[in-house]
């Protein structure tokens, strides 16, 4: 049997889809996230199995040469993942500075307790 | 003077041993007012002098840089329920004989008060000065000045979550205060020489690239905004 490009693509996808599974079940890979990924997996999937799909869409969008829609498209996929990451990482770094703040405040609270009560006892 | 106000003097602090004891001392020498040093993960003794002279101490646990460490001292005044918030750094730079006439614009009915100084300085420096004052269009002189007064409604605008996101403590934290409605005053206050350490801004090319860039970014992103800030105690 000839390995094709169809079986290529679509066993990379699956291979993606494993992973991101894999991830998942492991803990090492957050919900919303995982469901971004396995998307992408699907996708290849599909265009793997069925290349002419993008040739048809390319065409239909009037491109003259299909493969360069799916880079555009791909691209453009990558560019709204990584705002979107930095976007999250902005917020958690707020997170993570307010709870620093509070952290210390607390801190600094039961400390001051603590000494209330240390002296308190001394009196006694 | 200043009961109302029920003010708490909050000094972020980064490696400032040397120095922090005689601004603690030069402070309670002068005023009644709580001190409270916060201590930006300091690797030296900062925290334990400043506790020794007599000072409330915040450590944090993560490094937040001068604002982040300020906020914090803010945020622990409002959840203290004090009415008002004098910050100052750690360094010797600002005389606290002038706390007082910060804290008495205050009364007036100011909402932030600056103690101004405009020192001599580099053609580099005057020009990025005008050229903020130019972007901002605020009248203020010395924007970068950490000597100053908040009264409760600036400490709530300041605390807010949105302002966490700052990197510093001027410009940003100040155009937030103007779309608050909130009013600025400035008041002239001579300078001492740093006793110890650098400015956190200006003491590399690479560093102040990168303040430029992130500054202007910052003003450009602020035209026309009308949002406002609150404090809330949720993270």
């Amino acid at each position: 049997m000839i390995i094709t490009y169809q079986w290529i693509t679509a066993a990379l996808g699956i291979l993606i889809a494993g992973i991101i599974l894999f991830l998942v079940r492991r803990d090492h890979l957050h919900g919303p996230y995982a469901a971004w990924w396995l998307l992408v997996a699907i996708i290849t999937i599909v265009l793997g199995i069925w290349p002419q799909l993008i040739d048809k869409l390319g065409y239909s969008f009037g491109v003259g040469y299909p493969p360069v829609l799916l880079l555009v498209l791909a691209q453009g996929m990558m560019l709204i993942k990584i705002l979107t990451m930095d976007i999250e990482r902005s917020r958690q770094e707020r997170k993570l500075r307010r709870l620093a703040q509070h952290m210390a405040i607390l801190e600094s609270l039961i400390e001051e307790q603590n000494k209330a009560k240390q002296n308190s006892g001394n009196e006694v | 003077m200043s009961r109302t106000l029920a003010p708490i003097i909050v000094i972020p602090a980064f490696n400032e041993e040397s120095s922090i004891v005689t601004v603690i001392s030069a402070i309670r020498e002068r005023y009644n007012y709580p001190v409270l040093v916060v201590n930006d993960m300091s690797q030296d003794q900062t925290a334990k002098v400043a506790e020794d002279s007599g000072a409330r101490v915040l450590n944090l646990r993560s490094q937040l840089g001068a604002w982040g460490a300020t906020q914090a001292g803010v945020i622990y005044a409002l959840k203290q329920g004090f009415k008002s918030v004098l910050t100052l750094d750690a360094d010797g730079q600002h005389e606290p004989e002038y706390i007082r006439d910060l804290l008495e614009r205050l009364e007036d009915g100011y909402d932030i008060v600056i103690g101004a100084y405009i020192e001599r300085c580099s053609t580099a420096r005057h020009i990025a000065r005008y050229y903020f004052k130019l972007l901002t269009g605020l009248q203020i002189e010395d924007m970068t000045s950490g000597f100053r007064a908040y009264n409760y409604k600036a400490m709530q605008v300041i605390a807010s979550k949105q302002a966490t996101l700052l990197d510093y403590q001027d410009i940003g934290v100040l155009l937030m205060c103007r779309r608050s409605g909130l009013t600025i005053e400035e008041v002239q206050t001579p300078m001492n020489l740093r006793l110890s350490g650098h400015s956190r801004v200006f003491y590399s090319w690479w560093v102040v690239l990168r303040y430029m860039v992130e500054t202007t970014i910052l003003c450009l992103s602020q035209i026309g905004s009308k949002r406002k800030f609150q404090f809330r105690s949720t993270l």
